[in-house]
Protein backbone atom coordinates (compact mmCIF):
# COMPACT_ATOMS: atom_id res chain seq x y z
CA UNK A 1 0.00 0.00 0.00
CA UNK A 2 1.37 3.48 -1.03
CA UNK A 3 1.56 6.02 1.49
CA UNK A 4 -1.36 7.90 1.34
CA UNK A 5 -1.74 11.72 1.09
CA UNK A 6 -2.44 14.08 4.28
CA UNK A 7 -6.30 14.46 3.19
CA UNK A 8 -6.46 10.90 2.59
CA UNK A 9 -4.89 9.75 5.87
CA UNK A 10 -7.23 12.85 7.59
CA UNK A 11 -10.23 11.16 6.03
CA UNK A 12 -9.42 8.19 7.39
CA UNK A 13 -8.44 8.22 10.86
CA UNK A 14 -11.77 10.62 11.08
CA UNK A 15 -13.65 7.77 9.59
CA UNK A 16 -11.96 4.93 12.04
CA UNK A 17 -12.79 7.59 15.15
CA UNK A 18 -16.65 7.32 14.09
CA UNK A 19 -16.78 3.71 13.52
CA UNK A 20 -15.02 3.31 17.03
CA UNK A 21 -17.77 5.80 18.67
CA UNK A 22 -20.26 4.15 17.26
CA UNK A 23 -19.83 1.45 19.66
CA UNK A 24 -20.42 -1.16 17.43
CA UNK A 25 -16.96 -2.61 16.63
CA UNK A 26 -15.87 -5.73 18.32
CA UNK A 27 -13.38 -5.94 20.40
CA UNK A 28 -10.53 -7.15 18.07
CA UNK A 29 -11.43 -4.79 15.36
CA UNK A 30 -11.59 -1.56 18.13
CA UNK A 31 -8.16 -2.66 19.12
CA UNK A 32 -6.76 -2.82 15.12
CA UNK A 33 -8.94 0.21 14.55
CA UNK A 34 -7.02 2.31 17.22
CA UNK A 35 -3.42 1.00 16.58
CA UNK A 36 -4.38 2.34 12.35
CA UNK A 37 -5.51 5.19 13.96
CA UNK A 38 -2.42 6.09 16.03
CA UNK A 39 -0.60 5.60 13.25
CA UNK A 40 -2.68 7.70 11.17
CA UNK A 41 -2.27 10.35 13.79
CA UNK A 42 1.53 9.96 13.59
CA UNK A 43 1.39 10.06 10.36
CA UNK A 44 -0.57 13.33 9.96
CA UNK A 45 1.43 15.32 12.56
CA UNK A 46 5.12 14.10 10.94
CA UNK A 47 3.58 15.59 7.77
CA UNK A 48 2.58 18.94 9.02
CA UNK A 49 5.78 19.28 11.22
CA UNK A 50 8.18 17.90 8.79
CA UNK A 51 6.57 19.64 5.69
CA UNK A 52 8.94 22.94 5.50
CA UNK A 53 7.55 25.88 3.78
CA UNK A 54 9.38 27.16 0.66
CA UNK A 55 9.09 30.77 -1.12
CA UNK A 56 10.83 29.78 -4.52
CA UNK A 57 11.05 32.34 -7.22
CA UNK A 58 9.85 31.17 -10.86
CA UNK A 59 12.78 32.95 -12.83
CA UNK A 60 13.80 31.03 -15.35
CA UNK A 61 10.30 30.07 -17.12
CA UNK A 62 9.14 33.39 -17.26
CA UNK A 63 11.95 35.44 -17.93
CA UNK A 64 10.39 37.29 -20.98
CA UNK A 65 7.11 38.37 -18.55
CA UNK A 66 9.85 39.74 -16.33
CA UNK A 67 10.42 43.55 -15.62
CA UNK A 68 13.90 44.67 -16.69
CA UNK B 1 7.86 60.48 -59.81
CA UNK B 2 7.93 64.09 -57.60
CA UNK B 3 4.62 65.03 -59.06
CA UNK B 4 3.25 61.36 -58.56
CA UNK B 5 3.95 61.98 -55.10
CA UNK B 6 2.64 65.59 -54.87
CA UNK B 7 -0.90 64.37 -57.34
CA UNK B 8 -1.38 61.59 -54.56
CA UNK B 9 -0.55 64.52 -51.73
CA UNK B 10 -2.80 66.87 -53.06
CA UNK B 11 -5.76 64.54 -53.81
CA UNK B 12 -5.18 62.95 -49.79
CA UNK B 13 -5.43 66.79 -48.85
CA UNK B 14 -9.28 67.05 -50.43
CA UNK B 15 -10.33 64.63 -47.71
CA UNK B 16 -11.86 65.26 -44.63
CA UNK B 17 -10.77 65.29 -41.22
CA UNK B 18 -11.70 61.95 -39.36
CA UNK B 19 -11.49 60.82 -35.89
CA UNK B 20 -10.07 57.35 -35.65
CA UNK B 21 -9.70 55.62 -32.69
CA UNK B 22 -6.20 53.37 -31.36
CA UNK B 23 -4.04 52.31 -29.20
CA UNK B 24 -1.13 54.39 -29.04
CA UNK B 25 1.96 52.38 -29.42
CA UNK B 26 5.75 53.15 -30.71
CA UNK B 27 5.54 56.86 -29.31
CA UNK B 28 8.65 59.04 -29.80
CA UNK B 29 8.67 62.39 -28.74
CA UNK B 30 11.80 64.66 -28.71
CA UNK B 31 12.65 68.03 -27.92
CA UNK B 32 14.30 68.97 -31.25
CA UNK B 33 11.81 67.48 -33.38
CA UNK B 34 8.60 69.21 -34.47
CA UNK B 35 6.18 66.69 -34.24
CA UNK B 36 5.50 63.58 -32.02
CA UNK B 37 5.46 60.56 -34.06
CA UNK B 38 3.03 57.13 -32.89
CA UNK B 39 1.86 54.42 -34.59
CA UNK B 40 -2.46 53.90 -33.91
CA UNK B 41 -2.77 50.25 -33.61
CA UNK B 42 -6.17 48.58 -33.32
CA UNK B 43 -6.64 45.93 -30.66
CA UNK B 44 -9.03 43.79 -32.36
CA UNK B 45 -7.26 43.05 -35.60
CA UNK B 46 -3.67 44.56 -35.48
CA UNK B 47 -4.02 46.95 -38.49
CA UNK B 48 -1.72 50.23 -37.53
CA UNK B 49 -1.72 53.69 -38.55
CA UNK B 50 1.30 56.14 -38.40
CA UNK B 51 0.50 59.00 -36.82
CA UNK B 52 2.51 62.57 -36.58
CA UNK B 53 1.16 65.46 -34.49
CA UNK B 54 2.43 69.16 -33.89
CA UNK B 55 4.84 68.66 -30.64
CA UNK B 56 2.69 71.48 -29.18
CA UNK B 57 -0.37 70.53 -29.79
CA UNK B 58 0.59 66.66 -28.32
CA UNK B 59 2.20 68.32 -24.86
CA UNK B 60 -0.91 70.50 -24.56
CA UNK B 61 -3.21 67.58 -24.97
CA UNK B 62 -1.64 64.49 -24.66
CA UNK B 63 1.71 65.06 -21.93
CA UNK B 64 0.21 62.18 -20.14
CA UNK B 65 -0.42 59.79 -23.11
CA UNK B 66 1.95 56.89 -23.08
CA UNK B 67 2.25 54.10 -25.06
CA UNK B 68 -0.82 50.79 -24.55
CA UNK B 69 -3.23 54.16 -24.45
CA UNK B 70 -6.62 53.86 -26.02
CA UNK B 71 -6.84 57.07 -27.96
CA UNK B 72 -9.42 59.33 -30.33
CA UNK B 73 -6.80 60.95 -32.97
CA UNK B 74 -8.57 64.06 -34.77
CA UNK B 75 -6.42 64.42 -37.77
CA UNK B 76 -6.05 64.26 -41.95
CA UNK B 77 -4.67 61.96 -43.82
CA UNK B 78 -1.92 62.87 -45.54
CA UNK B 79 1.08 61.87 -47.96
CA UNK B 80 4.93 63.30 -46.80
CA UNK B 81 5.64 63.43 -50.17
CA UNK B 82 9.48 63.85 -49.22
CA UNK B 83 9.47 59.74 -48.45
CA UNK B 84 6.64 58.56 -50.08
CA UNK B 85 4.68 57.68 -46.69
CA UNK B 86 1.23 57.38 -45.71
CA UNK B 87 0.33 58.88 -42.22
CA UNK B 88 -2.54 60.80 -40.08
CA UNK B 89 -1.56 63.82 -39.58
CA UNK B 90 -3.44 64.73 -35.96
CA UNK B 91 -4.62 67.96 -35.06
CA UNK B 92 -6.01 67.00 -31.81
CA UNK B 93 -6.14 63.86 -29.08
CA UNK B 94 -8.43 62.73 -26.97
CA UNK B 95 -7.83 59.99 -24.24
CA UNK B 96 -10.42 57.19 -24.51
CA UNK B 97 -12.39 58.36 -21.78
CA UNK B 98 -13.61 56.22 -18.74
CA UNK B 99 -17.27 56.10 -20.19
CA UNK B 100 -16.26 54.46 -23.33
CA UNK B 101 -13.96 51.69 -21.57
CA UNK B 102 -17.03 51.12 -19.16
CA UNK B 103 -19.36 51.08 -22.28
CA UNK B 104 -16.59 48.80 -24.11
CA UNK B 105 -16.18 46.61 -20.67
CA UNK B 106 -19.63 46.07 -20.12
CA UNK B 107 -19.85 44.82 -23.87
CA UNK B 108 -17.32 42.41 -23.20
CA UNK B 109 -18.60 41.43 -19.87
CA UNK B 110 -22.18 40.71 -21.77
CA UNK B 111 -20.05 38.59 -24.64
CA UNK B 112 -18.21 36.30 -22.07
CA UNK B 113 -20.99 35.88 -19.87
CA UNK B 114 -23.10 34.78 -22.57
CA UNK B 115 -20.50 32.40 -23.61
CA UNK B 116 -20.76 30.99 -20.30
CA UNK B 117 -17.15 31.56 -18.99
CA UNK B 118 -18.47 33.24 -15.52
CA UNK B 119 -21.07 30.08 -14.95
CA UNK B 120 -20.90 29.30 -10.76
CA UNK B 121 -21.01 25.19 -12.05
CA UNK B 122 -17.58 26.40 -14.30
CA UNK B 123 -16.06 27.18 -10.79
CA UNK B 124 -13.12 24.66 -9.67
CA UNK B 125 -13.18 23.81 -5.99
CA UNK B 126 -9.80 25.18 -4.14
CA UNK B 127 -7.22 22.43 -3.04
CA UNK B 128 -7.34 22.18 0.79
CA UNK B 129 -4.59 20.50 1.04
CA UNK B 130 -1.81 22.20 -2.10
CA UNK B 131 1.32 20.90 -2.64
CA UNK B 132 2.61 23.68 -3.94
CA UNK B 133 0.79 27.65 -4.38
CA UNK B 134 1.92 29.42 -7.58
CA UNK B 135 1.88 33.41 -6.84
CA UNK B 136 1.50 35.78 -10.13
CA UNK B 137 2.35 39.06 -8.65
CA UNK B 138 4.26 42.18 -10.17
CA UNK B 139 7.47 43.48 -8.25
CA UNK B 140 4.59 45.91 -6.83
CA UNK B 141 5.69 44.71 -2.53
CA UNK B 142 2.69 45.14 -1.07
CA UNK B 143 0.51 42.83 -2.54
CA UNK B 144 3.13 39.90 -2.68
CA UNK B 145 4.21 40.78 0.99
CA UNK B 146 0.04 40.23 1.65
CA UNK B 147 0.11 37.27 0.20
CA UNK B 148 3.07 35.48 1.41
CA UNK B 149 2.00 36.87 4.86
CA UNK B 150 -1.26 35.27 5.06
CA UNK B 151 -0.14 32.32 3.26
CA UNK B 152 3.00 32.11 6.03
CA UNK B 153 1.15 32.74 9.31
CA UNK B 154 -1.95 30.19 8.31
CA UNK B 155 -0.12 27.07 7.61
CA UNK B 156 3.75 27.79 7.71
CA UNK B 157 4.46 24.59 5.65
CA UNK B 158 3.32 25.84 2.61
CA UNK B 159 5.62 26.00 -0.59
CA UNK B 160 4.97 28.87 -2.66
CA UNK B 161 6.51 29.23 -5.86
CA UNK B 162 6.54 33.13 -6.80
CA UNK B 163 6.35 34.70 -10.22
CA UNK B 164 6.78 38.39 -10.82
CA UNK B 165 5.97 39.94 -14.08
CA UNK B 166 4.34 43.02 -15.46
CA UNK B 167 1.14 43.92 -13.79
CA UNK B 168 0.80 47.13 -15.44
CA UNK B 169 0.90 48.93 -18.66
CA UNK B 170 0.01 47.30 -22.08
CA UNK B 171 2.30 44.35 -21.81
CA UNK B 172 0.74 43.14 -18.76
CA UNK B 173 -2.32 41.03 -20.04
CA UNK B 174 0.45 39.14 -21.97
CA UNK B 175 2.37 38.79 -19.23
CA UNK B 176 0.08 37.74 -16.39
CA UNK B 177 -0.99 35.07 -19.65
CA UNK B 178 2.53 33.79 -19.68
CA UNK B 179 3.24 33.75 -16.31
CA UNK B 180 0.01 31.40 -15.92
CA UNK B 181 1.26 29.10 -18.33
CA UNK B 182 5.32 29.40 -16.88
CA UNK B 183 3.28 28.03 -13.47
CA UNK B 184 0.96 25.38 -14.84
CA UNK B 185 3.99 24.29 -16.08
CA UNK B 186 5.63 23.96 -13.46
CA UNK B 187 5.14 20.30 -10.90
CA UNK B 188 2.59 20.17 -8.18
CA UNK B 189 1.28 23.70 -8.45
CA UNK B 190 -2.05 23.02 -7.12
CA UNK B 191 -3.21 26.57 -7.05
CA UNK B 192 -2.67 29.42 -8.66
CA UNK B 193 -3.03 33.18 -7.03
CA UNK B 194 -3.29 36.14 -9.09
CA UNK B 195 -2.09 39.32 -6.64
CA UNK B 196 -2.22 42.80 -7.43
CA UNK B 197 -2.97 45.73 -5.25
CA UNK B 198 -5.25 48.62 -5.37
CA UNK B 199 -4.66 51.15 -8.61
CA UNK B 200 -6.46 53.20 -10.88
CA UNK B 201 -9.10 52.27 -13.17
CA UNK B 202 -6.48 52.38 -16.44
CA UNK B 203 -4.19 50.49 -14.04
CA UNK B 204 -6.46 47.67 -13.65
CA UNK B 205 -7.67 47.31 -16.74
CA UNK B 206 -5.37 44.74 -17.78
CA UNK B 207 -7.56 42.81 -15.74
CA UNK B 208 -10.14 42.81 -17.65
CA UNK B 209 -8.39 42.44 -21.29
CA UNK B 210 -9.92 39.54 -22.88
CA UNK B 211 -7.00 37.28 -23.49
CA UNK B 212 -6.12 37.01 -19.85
CA UNK B 213 -9.92 36.52 -18.70
CA UNK B 214 -9.80 33.39 -21.49
CA UNK B 215 -6.79 32.21 -20.27
CA UNK B 216 -7.84 32.24 -16.40
CA UNK B 217 -11.08 30.58 -17.45
CA UNK B 218 -8.70 28.10 -19.48
CA UNK B 219 -5.99 27.76 -16.59
CA UNK B 220 -5.57 24.25 -15.88
CA UNK B 221 -5.30 25.00 -12.30
CA UNK B 222 -8.03 26.34 -10.21
CA UNK B 223 -7.58 30.14 -10.21
CA UNK B 224 -7.86 32.62 -7.11
CA UNK B 225 -7.62 36.53 -8.02
CA UNK B 226 -6.88 39.10 -5.91
CA UNK B 227 -6.72 42.42 -8.06
CA UNK B 228 -7.37 46.18 -6.77
CA UNK B 229 -9.37 46.94 -3.91
CA UNK B 230 -13.09 45.26 -3.10
CA UNK B 231 -15.08 47.59 -5.34
CA UNK B 232 -12.78 46.82 -8.31
CA UNK B 233 -14.39 44.33 -10.10
CA UNK B 234 -12.11 43.19 -12.96
CA UNK B 235 -13.63 40.88 -15.61
CA UNK B 236 -10.55 38.49 -14.21
CA UNK B 237 -12.22 38.42 -11.11
CA UNK B 238 -15.58 36.89 -12.64
CA UNK B 239 -13.49 34.12 -15.08
CA UNK B 240 -11.86 32.95 -11.31
CA UNK B 241 -12.42 29.83 -9.24
CA UNK B 242 -12.24 32.50 -6.56
CA UNK B 243 -12.15 36.10 -5.95
CA UNK B 244 -10.60 37.50 -2.99
CA UNK B 245 -11.41 41.20 -1.99
CA UNK B 246 -7.75 41.27 -0.77
CA UNK B 247 -4.15 39.57 -1.25
CA UNK B 248 -4.43 38.70 2.33
CA UNK B 249 -7.52 37.42 2.13
CA UNK B 250 -6.51 35.25 -1.03
CA UNK B 251 -3.71 33.98 1.43
CA UNK B 252 -5.95 32.56 3.30
CA UNK B 253 -8.22 30.81 1.14
CA UNK B 254 -5.54 28.68 -0.59
CA UNK B 255 -4.04 27.28 2.44
CA UNK B 256 -6.15 25.23 5.88
CA UNK B 257 -5.46 26.69 9.37
CA UNK B 258 -3.02 24.96 10.60
CA UNK B 259 -3.66 25.24 14.26
CA UNK B 260 -7.01 24.20 13.35
CA UNK B 261 -5.91 21.18 11.66
CA UNK B 262 -3.57 20.17 14.42
CA UNK B 263 -6.79 20.51 17.31
CA UNK B 264 -8.53 18.91 14.67
CA UNK B 265 -6.05 15.80 14.88
CA UNK B 266 -5.80 15.97 18.57
CA UNK B 267 -9.90 15.41 18.84
CA UNK B 268 -9.67 12.78 16.24
CA UNK B 269 -6.62 11.12 18.20
CA UNK B 270 -8.72 11.44 21.89
CA UNK B 271 -11.78 10.04 20.26
CA UNK B 272 -9.58 7.69 18.92
CA UNK B 273 -8.74 6.69 22.23
CA UNK B 274 -12.13 7.18 23.85
CA UNK B 275 -13.41 4.92 21.29
CA UNK B 276 -11.21 2.07 22.00
CA UNK B 277 -11.12 2.53 25.91
CA UNK B 278 -15.30 2.43 25.77
CA UNK B 279 -15.34 -0.97 23.42
CA UNK B 280 -12.38 -2.69 26.04
CA UNK B 281 -14.71 -1.07 28.95
CA UNK B 282 -17.58 -3.03 26.99
CA UNK B 283 -15.86 -5.60 26.76
CA UNK B 284 -14.60 -6.02 30.28
CA UNK B 285 -18.10 -5.67 31.71
CA UNK B 286 -19.54 -8.28 29.50
CA UNK B 287 -16.74 -10.48 30.80
CA UNK B 288 -17.18 -9.74 34.51
CA UNK B 289 -21.15 -10.63 34.68
CA UNK B 290 -20.35 -14.07 32.73
CA UNK B 291 -17.67 -14.60 35.37
CA UNK B 292 -20.26 -13.67 38.14
CA UNK B 293 -22.35 -16.46 36.88
CA UNK B 294 -19.29 -19.16 36.86
CA UNK B 295 -19.09 -18.05 40.07
CA UNK B 296 -22.93 -18.33 40.99
CA UNK B 297 -23.19 -22.11 38.91
CA UNK B 298 -22.06 -24.62 41.67
CA UNK B 299 -24.12 -22.91 44.52
CA UNK B 300 -27.13 -23.39 42.50
CA UNK B 301 -26.19 -26.73 41.53
CA UNK B 302 -25.92 -28.27 45.09
CA UNK B 303 -28.89 -25.76 45.17
CA UNK B 304 -31.00 -27.72 42.70
CA UNK B 305 -29.35 -31.32 43.89
CA UNK B 306 -30.52 -30.63 47.85
CA UNK B 307 -33.99 -29.53 46.74
CA UNK B 308 -34.38 -33.07 44.62
CA UNK B 309 -32.55 -34.86 47.61
CA UNK B 310 -35.48 -33.66 49.94
CA UNK B 311 -37.98 -34.11 46.96
CA UNK B 312 -36.86 -37.81 47.30
CA UNK B 313 -36.62 -38.41 51.11
CA UNK B 314 -40.31 -37.17 51.48
CA UNK B 315 -41.29 -39.52 48.87
CA UNK B 316 -39.40 -41.98 51.11
CA UNK B 317 -40.72 -41.23 54.36
CA UNK B 318 -44.45 -41.51 52.38
CA UNK B 319 -43.39 -44.61 51.75
CA UNK B 320 -42.24 -45.78 55.39
CA UNK B 321 -44.45 -48.27 57.19
CA UNK B 322 -43.78 -45.36 60.15
CA UNK B 323 -46.08 -43.05 59.40
CA UNK B 324 -48.39 -45.81 58.22
CA UNK B 325 -47.90 -46.98 62.44
CA UNK B 326 -48.69 -42.82 63.44
CA UNK B 327 -52.28 -43.33 61.58
CA UNK B 328 -53.47 -45.79 63.57
CA UNK B 329 -52.36 -49.12 61.91
CA UNK B 330 -50.11 -52.14 63.91
CA UNK B 331 -47.64 -54.94 62.52
CA UNK B 332 -48.23 -58.14 63.98
CA UNK B 333 -45.65 -60.97 64.14
CA UNK B 334 -45.59 -64.10 64.51
CA UNK B 335 -41.61 -64.81 65.30
CA UNK B 336 -39.77 -63.56 62.67
CA UNK B 337 -43.00 -63.69 60.35
CA UNK B 338 -45.56 -60.35 59.69
CA UNK B 339 -48.98 -61.71 60.15
CA UNK B 340 -50.91 -60.94 57.00
CA UNK B 341 -53.84 -63.71 57.69
CA UNK B 342 -56.00 -65.12 60.56
CA UNK B 343 -55.38 -68.79 59.00
CA UNK B 344 -51.55 -67.65 59.90
CA UNK B 345 -52.51 -68.02 63.69
CA UNK B 346 -53.24 -70.92 65.91
CA UNK B 347 -55.72 -69.32 69.39
CA UNK B 348 -53.19 -69.04 71.97
CA UNK B 349 -50.03 -68.62 70.01
CA UNK B 350 -47.96 -65.82 71.45
CA UNK B 351 -47.60 -62.67 69.14
CA UNK B 352 -45.96 -59.38 69.04
CA UNK B 353 -47.73 -56.21 68.09
CA UNK B 354 -45.85 -53.30 67.06
CA UNK B 355 -47.53 -49.52 67.26
CA UNK B 356 -46.21 -46.44 66.17
CA UNK B 357 -44.64 -45.84 69.54
CA UNK B 358 -43.44 -48.78 71.32
CA UNK B 359 -45.41 -52.32 71.08
CA UNK B 360 -46.63 -55.53 72.69
CA UNK B 361 -47.10 -59.14 73.56
CA UNK B 362 -50.55 -60.47 73.23
CA UNK B 363 -52.00 -63.70 73.04
CA UNK B 364 -54.56 -65.25 70.28
CA UNK B 365 -57.93 -65.78 71.64
CA UNK B 366 -59.42 -66.71 68.45
CA UNK B 367 -58.75 -67.01 64.37
CA UNK B 368 -60.59 -66.18 61.80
Amino acid sequence: MSEPTFEEAQRELEAIVNRLESGEAPLDEALKLWQRGEELYRLCRERLENAEGKIEELASRAESARPE
Amino acid sequence: MGAFNRGIASWLGRLPTVWVEGEITELRRQARWASVFFTLKDPADGSCLSVSMPRGQFDAVGGSVADGDRVHVYGRPELFAARGEFRLRALSLEQFGLGDHLAALERLKQKLAAEGLFAAERKRALPRFPRKIGLVTGNDAAAKRDVLTAIQSRFPPASVLVAETYVQGPRAAGAVIETLGALCREEDVDVIVVARGGGSFEDLLPFSDERLVRAIAACPVPVVTAVGHEQDMPLCDLAADARASTPSVAGRLVVPDLNELLARLDRARSGLERGARRALERERQRLDRTHDRLGRAPRLLVERSRHRLEQSAGRLRALSPKATLARGYAIVRSGDEIVRSGSAVEPGERVDVELAEGGFGARVEEAR
